[in-house]
């Protein structure tokens, strides 16, 4: 009888400890990554992106970034060089447009618009749910990709993904996020056949309103050799913002 | 006549030198006149039958299937076809392309540069003809034009020797390119030099070509899909506008819908139909429908689904409830399904009711064009309201049809316009190189205009040279202008001696004139032109000056510039007829 409750305690005892021991699912890790970095509030932001090219020498493009989620709108204006400097791009709803300073007119534009001459596209401004595009890679058995490996030195969680809709970017990601609070450090991007397109390093963090916001990431073009560009946030507000700042005429009367 | 144009000749040959120079000089007017024309007509061949065939053909059918990004996309290529086919007469078709193109970044032997990549149909047959012209056009001298077709080769791509240059590359080279596939994604691939072009057209030096079948699989496009279509005619100025108003009359839309199977607690057949979402539809919606439960706001929103009160009823639908949908597709064995949230349950007529499913136009050709359904063959199985329904305007179709436009401002201005509607169902535009090309177009306009004002002015010195030459004439030959008219020669013959003097001479210069030109054509043709990264190469053919000579146009310069002299020749002509013969005797210098 002692045999078989200790066979009955050992086989719940295995199970709980797999329960707690287990690795967490690919789905949860990207619903926590979303989490922590969810902001609720609108954003105004300095971004400064120090882009380095072969050949070209390096470009420093800074502008002033505006985010309202509550009816899907953002707007940047652009501060730095000094030809790029007045010019901007709005997004309410569905329209979007590019502003141009000198000759003082609005264009549609599509949301792969290169912001500024950058590699930055407009989408990358744009706020879409990670767990609406992509969904965890399997394995041919069926089982999802993930690993528990140490970054450096720190303990760390490497997924992979893949887009499940078509208007991304990469279709395949790996991410590499701590396993203490799920901050994204790395994350590789691939194109459909497989080849490294880009490598992020998300170098700093900081907390605002209780949300982690990367300050300091770092892109590097794994294609182009040699083609970086590191982006730095600061002067982060999460103050309401006035409803002009999303319409024309205020773009239009930033550069007279 | 014949003793009119006797003595005509006669008194040319009187004055030999001073003819010969005034006709040397009129000679020499035609020679610039028919050497110009040729070469605007020339100028023209290039563009209508070199450059704008590669870039826009001659008439275009344009796709779009995004709101956000431009998506060239349409997804049953055979369908698209058979419209051409059946609209264009054989006789004056020359070609049909699908017009497939991509901006790279390309990496070399460390040289990176950016290209376009533009995708060559070489499982097509083309006539004798067309197939020597890509040969000249191509110009290929390392390699071979026909490797592209390989497939024991990855990506082979031919490029101009510039483009070799910059990258670094020689034949047999790999290059990777970067590029985005139609839906935005990026994208590498690798590509192998199989032959370098000695191409002196600027439009084609920095372009890369690849089989299409191969940039059709890089880009994303299934087997039945094609991108834009571009159409080459054999005679594009009388043909293209006509063609373009023919197909789009052709391409008329009908009704998108789904028709497949629902499932709630229990299924049942079922029509899925789009409303679109401008103001005026939604408007015409509210009107429309009633609804037993839900929210019309909810309904009209992105998301929303609507479905009928006995639909509803079958299956166990209410809302908030989710349904699964699922159907055939045109080009896939297994059937497409997907799930989506009941916004709203509407009454209606008992068939509406029972058979139908209303879907925000958002939420529908997501999965319309994903899984394009078989339209014609379902037909008969679908429900679909009459066309008079107070609501049947809201309803989406297959695609839009975008009006013709008759200039690159109107399709500019409509492409404005319809990029502010947001229009969710796949755009089609019907196209002539008049709306896409009409900046090469221009070119050959102003080039015309030139020739023509640098014509006129070398005439107009021709001209004074052909007054001044008949009043010399006039004034020497008085005392005989009096003595013929003396003895009985009518004022009107004294005049048409003087016409027919100035009109045999300009028909000789004239005769002359053209012998020279060919002349010079021939002899211009033969200096190369080493132009690299200039504009003015889009002039050249084969590094060369193409002179295109017209037997027509030949003809009407001789008689434009016989009637000019005819017409110059007339007022002294009549001068002289009009003297009195007994002034005219009396006369002495």
């Amino acid at each position: 009888m002692k045999k078989i409750l200790l066979i009955i305690m050992l086989v719940f005892i295995t199970a709980a400890a797999e329960e707690i021991f287990a690795e967490p699912s690919v789905i949860d890790l990207m619903k926590k990554v979303e989490k922590i970095q969810e902001m609720t509030t609108d954003i105004r932001a300095k971004v400064e992106m120090t882009q380095q090219k072969v050949d070209q020498g390096i470009k420093k493009i800074d502008m002033i970034y505006y985010r309202r989620d509550s009816d899907d709108s953002f707007l940047i204006v652009m501060v730095a060089p000094e030809s790029d400097k007045g010019n901007g791009y709005l997004r309410v709803g569905e329209n979007f447009w590019m502003y141009r300073r000198n000759t003082r007119t609005f264009q549609h534009v599509n949301r792969d618009e290169n912001i500024g001459g950058s590699n930055a596209r407009a989408q990358d401004f744009e706020m879409r749910k990670l767990t609406e595009l992509y969904e965890p890679a399997k394995t041919k058995e069926g089982r999802e990709i993930i690993k528990e490996e140490m970054l450096g030195k720190i303990p760390v969680y490497r997924f992979e993904i893949t887009a499940k809709v078509t208007d991304v970017d990469y279709p395949k990601k790996t991410y590499w996020i701590r396993k203490d609070n799920y901050l994204p450090l790395k994350e590789l991007s691939y194109s459909l056949n497989d080849t490294l397109m880009g490598t992020a390093y998300y170098r700093k963090y900081t907390v605002i309103d209780g949300r982690y916001v990367a300050i300091e990431m770092l892109f590097i073009d794994e294609f182009e050799k040699g083609n970086k560009t590191l982006v730095e946030i600061s002067g982060i507000s999460t103050e309401k913002l006035n409803n002009y700042l999303f319409t024309k005429p205020y773009l239009e009367n930033l550069s007279k | 006549m014949k003793f009119l144009l006797t003595i005509s000749l006669r008194n040319l040959l009187r004055q030999k030198r001073r003819n010969i120079f005034l006709g040397s000089a009129m000679a020499f007017g035609v020679m610039i006149l028919i050497t110009a024309n040729s070469f605007s007509h020339g100028v023209s061949d290039i563009m209508f039958n070199k450059l704008i065939v590669y870039m826009t053909g001659h008439v275009g059918i344009t796709f779009n299937e995004g709101t956000g990004r431009r998506i060239p996309i349409f997804r049953d290529k055979e369908r698209i076809l058979k419209v051409i086919q059946n609209n264009i007469k054989k006789d004056e078709i020359a070609d049909v392309d699908e017009a497939i193109g991509m901006f790279c970044r390309a990496i070399g032997n460390g040289k990176a540069d950016n290209v376009v990549v533009v995708g060559i149909d070489m499982s097509k047959q083309v006539s004798e003809e067309l197939e020597k012209e890509y040969m000249e056009s191509f110009n290929v001298v390392e390699g071979s034009y026909d490797d592209l077709a390989r497939d024991d080769i990855e990506n082979p791509v031919l490029l101009s020797r510039q483009k070799a240059e910059s990258l670094n590359v020689k034949r047999n080279d790999v290059i990777r390119i970067r590029f985005q596939n139609v839906y935005g994604q990026d994208m590498a691939a690798r590509a192998v030099v199989v032959g370098l072009m000695a191409n002196d057209n600027l439009f084609m030096q920095g372009v890369l070509f690849v089989e299409l079948k191969n940039i059709k699989k890089m880009m994303g496009y299934r087997p039945q899909e094609c991108g834009n279509i571009q159409i080459i005619l054999k005679n594009p100025v009388r043909d293209a506008v006509k063609t373009a108003d023919r197909l789009h009359e052709a391409l008329n839309p009908g009704p998108a819908f789904i028709a497949g199977t629902v499932r709630g607690a229990a299924k049942a057949g079922v029509t899925i139909l789009p409303f679109m979402a401008d103001n005026d539809s939604k408007r015409i919606m509210r009107e429309s429908f009633k609804l037993a439960s839900g929210r019309l706001d909810d309904v009209l929103a992105k998301d929303g689904v609507m479905i009928g009160r006995r639909l509803a009823g079958l299956i166990g639908a209410y809302p908030g409830s989710k349904i699964s949908i699922s159907f055939k597709p045109r080009f896939a064995d297994k059937d497409a399904s997907f799930t989506c949230k009941v916004n709203g349950i509407f009454t209606g007529p008992p068939d509406e009711e029972e058979k139908l499913i209303y879907m925000h136009e958002s939420l529908f050709y997501k999965y319309f064009y994903s899984n394009l359904p078989d339209i014609i063959k379902d037909k008969d199985k679908a429900y679909i309201p009459p066309d008079d329904s107070p609501f049947s305007k809201a309803l989406g179709t297959e695609w839009v049809l975008l009006d013709r436009t008759a200039t690159t401002d109107d399709a500019t201005k409509k492409e404005a316009q319809i990029a502010k509607k947001k229009i969710k169902a796949m755009t089609m535009d019907v196209n002539t190189m008049y709306e896409t090309a009409s900046d090469v177009l221009k070119l050959e306009g102003v080039l015309n205009l030139v020739t023509l004002i640098a014509v006129l002015i070398l005439f107009f010195i021709i001209v004074l040279g052909v007054i001044n030459t008949l009043r010399m004439s006039i004034r020497e030959r008085t005392r005989e202008i009096g003595t013929i008219r003396a003895i009985g020669m009518q004022k009107r013959d004294v005049r048409s001696i003087f016409i027919l003097e100035t009109v045999s001479l300009t028909f000789f210069a004239s005769i002359c004139g053209v012998v020279l030109a060919f002349i010079v054509m021939e002899l211009l043709s033969l200096i190369k032109f080493n132009v690299v990264d200039n504009p003015m190469g889009i002039l050249l053919l084969n590094q060369r000056l193409h002179f295109l000579p017209t037997i027509s146009g030949i003809i009407f310069n001789i008689l434009f510039i016989i009637l000019i002299a005819a017409a110059t020749a007339y007022f002294p002509s009549r001068r002289a007829a009009a003297m009195s013969a007994a002034d005219a005797l009396r006369h002495y210098e």
